[in-house]
């Protein structure tokens, strides 16, 4: 009997030191996350060499483009809201009318077309697409000082033109107030298929295809390390960049850090971490964000998720009309400006958008929108990055090594932790609750997304991180 | 021992005299009140409401005149259709993407060619008005139906009223095809039994050419006691009711409030509240061993594989869902201003909720169940009457924390009849079904269809109506 239990003892040993081992082994094991070759363009690929020549670019206008948009304001056909749903039901047409009013009479197209100008842009062909960006460079730079080189990538229902005021801090921060102590270089590319980009024209252009054209893109413009920031659809095109190139990756900035890889560990803490903070990791701050949970995670996420749904699944069908429609693209457009700035700006009739924002700025946005005839294939991103679900995707399981810096606004639609972020952002060097602001960081508060930016390239920089990966 | 001397102790003196008798009618008693209180139905609240502009005027009877009613249209009208029509902007598809993206731009452009260039609203016009049309004002807003009674009834038939409900995006029209079957069923060689119809289609409040609250909480109850006013209003005390989609919670609303006044309930969609526990126990035995849960065979060929069917297919269509119930004024809005949007957005479910399979197909095989000229009639109601915002309003006063969970407890014990279509985007079987529907007289599985089928396949519809009617009738 006793040899038979010390056999089971040896057997069980024997077990165990293997999955230890395993485990080990395993821990060890960092994967990185492919390049993602391809290719966009219409129909087969030549055989020829790509060009890759960098041509300038200017936004253009016509008086075409102008009285068409003005006929469909003219015509536009709006439905009277309910009797005090404010912006519950979505944007309230009411408030949708006085900017149309504007957009008429007051807002005057050449002029924005002017001031996007006042950068200068670029195209590029990359992997079968055009390729825009805006590139600044510093006016000036301090003695013994390189400038360097920062990506900036936006999300939807934004673009470039979001990072206009939070640029001049960043390449010019001495006549801002700020220290020059770090200078940059500005690239704010146009994800394809939105604004001045090419659309692809082939199914699959996920993050991750957008992560290898901008490296390839950082590539052309002869940086071989630089920074990144992003937050929106930049946070994941970011995140993959550097997943798949670690070693060209200085830094990561970024202003939403979602964790798509939930586990039991992540159930757990929202069922316990309101009243064992500690155990999870969770500081005050992180439990005022976050509980009660139902109210703050759950139903918040249903609540404004309608749109990432249908944009997953019928994204040629929803974005149909707003190509059609421009008061219809605004209302889609602006009721995200809106809640997603503060959530509580539902409870008002003009859904707040004036207190942050000016009317010249939002439909300058808009207008990008409209002008390229873009809403659809942005749309369509949703459905190439979401469509087998949350979670299941390779580059969801990975990690990152690159140092990381996290700017958490308070009034992002939902909150996350930095115990979680750091599952995922294994070398996180700051993460700083931010004092207000929402999700369109760079537009509403540049100077806090500027100084935060700033403050963890500074760390980055004195201690070399990124040699220490 | 100590037992079998009790009797022998009990006293019979006059306070067990009292006693007993009294414990024998208080336990009898409490025997009746349980029996009898078995068949007391609960029912859900009748209520009240008022959903015109402003505060409900305190003083004077509301106007209950039922005024006749026809559709017009003017040139400016279609003048200003075309114009849209004429400038819309597309976004060429994908590669390859057939209807997965949703409605495919290449084959809208034709269908937008045809609606410029051979659809004729005038004419259209005149086959909506081929019925009787009426409004009439209930709860401050004016409720819009048509009315049609069989040309002649043969000798000592009785003439069956019956409410029949559209949902979304459908309209009073899907019921077009479907109504000559239902008042002159001889004529369309239907097997004439006893049964003809009077029909009356309502349109829900917001829909097509019912005026659309203003207030908000407008939901199925709601809808449900404006159609019991209407049809009391229009002489009936006793009636049938059939309903699909809204239709159907609408119509199953009706029954929970006013049992007595319905005759019998007709539905070809049913919506289950899901009961936890026990259904996902039904529902992964099921797979095994059907029979033990009271699965048909049919029903899991419908039904399975589950996650699939149920879980990712329902994922995949309820997008529209979702920003319906939470944000219908920015997503109806670009499509009450864009009527080529308003076309995809709509006729994308025509497509999809047909058949599953034409989402692989270039054109969504619209032209194979439909022609061009229905499809676009439906469309231009919801155009001409700006309806699109109210009628999506309706998913969110329907779809909240509150009201899932409100009538889903109340069972319904009018007499019911099933008509279960295959191409319908999720199957109940007749067990789940009974669990609501506690007087399920008829459960039909039909032969083919999907979701519009009053629309798509009108005799399978009318004739599984006939049949469930001619049984009640029997009881």
């Amino acid at each position: 009997c006793s040899s038979l239990a010390g056999i089971m003892l040896l057997e069980v040993f024997l077990v165990l030191g293997a999955v230890i081992i395993y485990f080990l082994l395993y821990k060890k094991k960092e994967e990185t996350l492919p390049f993602k070759e391809g290719w966009w363009g219409k129909g087969q690929k030549p055989d020829t060499e790509e060009d890759t020549t960098i041509w300038p670019f200017k936004v253009e206008t016509t008086e075409e483009e102008l009285s068409d948009l003005f006929r469909r304001l003219d015509q536009a056909r709006f439905t009277e809201p309910l009797e005090n749903s404010c912006f519950h039901y979505g944007t309230n047409s009411v408030y949708l009318r006085k900017v149309v009013s504007y957009w008429k009479n007051q807002f005057n197209w050449k002029k924005q077309v002017e001031v996007l100008n006042k950068y200068p842009q670029f195209k590029t062909k990359i992997q079968g697409i055009d390729i825009h960006f805006v590139h600044v460079k510093p006016p000036r730079l301090p003695e013994g000082q390189s400038a360097k080189p920062l990506l900036m990538v936006h999300g939807w229902p934004g673009s470039f033109y979001e990072f206009y005021k939070i640029i001049p801090l960043l390449t010019d921060p001495a006549s801002h107030g700020l220290s020059d102590e770090h200078v940059f270089e500005v690239i704010c590319p146009s994800i394809p298929g939105y604004g001045f980009s090419e659309a692809p024209h082939k199914k699959d252009f996920n993050s991750v295809s957008a992560a290898s054209i901008f490296y390839e893109l950082m590539l052309r413009l002869g940086f071989n390390e630089f920074y990144a920031q992003g937050g929106d659809w930049g946070w994941l095109v970011c995140t993959n960049l550097a997943q798949i190139a670690p070693n060209h990756m200085k830094g990561l900035h970024l202003n939403l850090a979602s964790v798509t890889n939930m586990g039991f560990i992540h159930l757990l803490s929202i069922l316990l971490g309101r009243y064992l903070p500690g155990l999870f990791g969770f500081q005050d701050e992180d439990v005022r964000r976050m509980f009660p949970f139902l109210e703050k995670g759950l139903y918040r996420i249903l609540q404004e998720s309608g749109y990432a749904h249908i944009q997953a699944t019928k994204p040629d069908t929803v974005g149909c009309g707003l190509n059609d429609s421009p008061v219809g693209l605004a209302a889609y457009i602006l009721e995200k400006f809106s809640t997603w700035t503060d959530l509580e700006f539902h409870n008002l009739e003009d859904g707040g958008l004036e207190r942050k924002f000016n009317l010249d700025d939002l439909l300058t946005n808009i207008m990008i929108y409209w002008v390229s005839g873009c809403i659809v294939s942005s749309m369509r991103f949703y459905k190439e990055n979401l469509q087998k679900g949350i979670g299941t995707q390779k580059h969801e399981r990975l990690t990152v090594q690159v140092p990381t810096g996290i700017a958490s606004f308070p009034n992002e639609v939902m909150h996350t932790p930095r115990a979680w972020a750091q599952k995922k952002y294994t070398n996180i060097v700051s993460f700083h609750f931010m004092p207000r602001g929402g999700h369109f960081a760079a537009l509403e508060e540049p100077e806090l997304l500027a100084e935060d930016i700033l403050q963890f390239v500074g760390k980055v920089e004195k201690e070399q991180l990124w040699r220490k990966k | 021992q100590t037992i079998l001397c009790l009797p022998r102790s009990f006293d019979y003196s006059q306070k067990n005299a009292v006693l007993v008798p009294a414990a024998a009618l208080g336990v009898g008693g409490m025997l009746v009140y349980w029996l009898t209180s078995r068949h007391k139905i609960k029912t859900i609240e009748m209520g009240d409401g008022w959903w015109g502009s402003g505060e409900r005027p305190l003083k004077g009877k509301e106007d209950e005149s039922i005024r006749p009613f026809k559709i017009e249209t003017s040139d400016k009208e279609i003048e200003d259709l075309h114009r849209r029509l004429e400038q819309a902007r597309y976004t060429p598809p994908l590669e390859g993407a057939a209807f997965h993206y949703g409605f495919n731009s290449s084959y809208l452009q034709k269908v937008v060619a045809y609606w410029r260039n051979q659809f004729d609203w005038r004419k259209q016009v005149e086959v909506l008005n081929k019925y009787p049309h009426f409004r009439t004002t209930i709860e401050g807003i004016d409720i819009h139906f048509i009315h049609v009674k069989p040309s002649y009834v043969p000798h000592g038939r009785a003439v069956q009223p019956l409410l029949m409900v559209h949902g979304w995006p459908g309209s009073f029209y899907e019921f077009y095809k479907i109504i000559p079957l239902l008042t002159e069923p001889a004529r369309h060689s239907l097997n004439e039994g006893d049964v003809v119809f009077e029909v009356i289609c309502p349109s829900i409040p917001g829909y097509g050419f019912s005026e659309a609250p203003h207030q908000k909480g407008f939901n199925t109850i709601a809808t449900a006691r404006i159609f019991h006013k209407l049809m009391n209003r229009l002489g009936f005390k006793e009636y049938y009711l059939q309903g699909g989609d809204w239709g159907s919670r609408i119509t199953t609303n009706m029954a929970q409030m006013l049992p007595q006044s319905v005759k019998g309930l007709h539905l070809n969609v049913v919506f289950t509240s899901k009961q936890g526990l026990r259904m996902m126990i039904s529902v992964m035995l099921g797979a095994y061993v059907p029979w033990l849960v009271g699965l048909t065979r049919e029903d899991v060929r419908r039904m399975y594989p589950f996650i699939q069917k149920n879980i990712y297919d329902l994922l995949r269509e309820s997008g529209y869902l979702h920003i319906q119930a939470t944000k219908p004024d920015t997503a109806g809005c670009g499509l009450n201003d864009s009527p080529v949007g308003l076309a995809a957005y709509i006729l994308e479910k025509f497509s999809t909720w047909t058949d599953k399979s034409f989402l692989h197909k270039d054109d969504g095989g619209l032209e194979s169940k439909y022609s061009l000229d229905e499809l676009l009639t439906n469309v231009m109601i919801y155009w001409v009457t700006s309806s699109i915002v109210s009628s999506m309003r309706f998913y969110k006063e329907n779809i909240s924390k509150e009201s899932l969970t409100a009538d889903a407890r109340v069972g319904v014990y009018v007499p019911t009849g099933i008509a279960a279509f295959p191409q319908e985007l999720a199957h109940t079987p007749h067990t789940w079904a009974k669990e609501i529907f506690k007087n399920l007289i008829t459960y039909s599985y039909m032969p083919r269809g999907g979701h519009f089928a009053a629309f798509e396949e009108p005799k399978l519809l009318a004739e599984d109506i006939m049949r469930f009617v001619r049984k009640v009738e029997q009881l």
